[in-house]
């Protein structure tokens, strides 16, 4: 309720009586109902309420991440916790972006689509926001993991398989963000790494912002058409 | 097809940031920096004595750039280069205005929300309808 609010404070005034008698008008005028403008209307302000809504959460996941890394340079010294620490050697990002194009409602709406890759995991990280996304999916994107369906219908072996890979993806990524907290010495605040963690559920929150933005964007083009 | 903004399909693309240290620091923790051949990372620290043409510089690179599809900003630093933001118009990289440690997150001056908002102007709607 009080996020439906915000929107309708942040949109400013809603057409008033008077226009909208001019909105009824024209319906009457045309003598057809504007069922399709009203879907879509709908699936734009849908996309705008969510949007604000993530973009709430993210505050709430930056504030909690920069609250720990003062917490960490408190009790580690304010030396020992600096961007300067980080090496300027060539490296590669560990943790990527896939994107695809999905089409908009049109062909001539570009409607990209993000997934998360953490840690170099081959990892789709669709959006609890996005579900609809899903049905999207082309086949071209990178599936995780090597779990197959056994010919022979042996589940068990299949089910060794999945949590050895689980397993082992678990490790995988554990290694990773120590080698990304390594850079500040090898014994580390613990608040270092909920940092890290906060930080973490900010990039899934901003890819699922970025999705969103996109949806907005198609719609948006939608209605102004 | 005529008139239709090309966006790649990329496996690998990367997170671009601009923000202030704290923010940085957050994110690289995270595993998003990046430094390629020629020493060029993918993200700039912006503190007291970072220019204006210094942040221009890094947001007309980090958006010109095929390897980056989002590109994070924090909004007070936005402000100082809104013209280029709220000018900026391509699907990819996708611009992401974020809230910093003293400044919150303010949709009114989020480039993408003022660009949807005059659809609920009433003075659109008249107009539209005439």
């Amino acid at each position: 309720m009080a996020a439906a609010t915000e929107e309708l404070q942040f949109l400013g005034s809603i057409p008033g009586p008077e226009s909208a008698g001019e909105v009824d008008g024209a319906v009457a005028e045309e003598g057809r109902p504007r069922g399709g403008d009203d879907e879509e209307i709908l699936r734009f302000m849908d996309s705008v309420d969510g949007y604000l809504l993530l973009m709430n959460s993210l505050s709430s996941a930056l504030r909690q991440g920069w609250l720990d890394l003062a917490s960490a340079r408190h009790s580690m010294g304010p030396s020992r916790v600096l961007s300067t620490l980080f090496d300027h050697k060539e490296q590669s990002a560990a943790t990527k972006l896939q994107v695809v194009d999905h089409d908009g409602l049109k062909p001539s709406e570009p409607k990209p689509h993000f997934a998360l890759s953490k840690w170099s995991l081959q990892e789709e990280c669709y959006s609890t926001y996005d579900v609809s996304e899903r049905a999207f999916t082309e086949p071209k994107m990178r599936h995780r993991g090597s779990v197959t369906t056994p010919e022979n219908g042996n589940h068990e072996s299949a089910n060794t398989t999945a949590s050895s890979t689980g397993a082992d993806a678990s490790n995988h990524v554990q290694r990773a963000r120590s080698k990304a907290l390594s850079v500040f010495g090898g014994l580390v605040s613990p608040k270092l790494r909920t940092a890290q963690l906060s930080f973490e559920t900010a990039l899934d929150l901003i890819v699922e912002l970025a999705n969103s933005r996109s949806n907005m964007l198609a719609s948006f083009s939608q209605l102004k058409e | 097809m005529a008139g239709r903004a090309n966006i790649p399909t990329n496996s690998s693309a990367l997170i671009a940031i601009i923000a202030d240290e704290d923010t940085v620091t957050g994110f690289l923790l995270a595993g998003v920096g990046n430094v390629d051949l020629r020493k060029k990372t993918n993200y700039l620290i912006v503190d007291n004595k970072t220019t204006v043409k210094q942040i221009e510089d890094a947001f007309k690179e980090f958006t010109t750039r095929e390897d980056i599809a989002i590109v994070l900003i924090s909004q007070y630093v936005a402000n100082m280069i809104r013209f280029l933001v709220d000018g900026y118009n391509k699907p990819v990289p996708a611009i992401l205005e974020i809230p910093s440690k003293d400044h919150p997150y303010d949709p009114a001056h989020d480039s993408v929300l003022s660009r949807v908002k005059y659809l609920f102007s009433a003075e659109s709607v008249a107009s539209d309808r005439r």
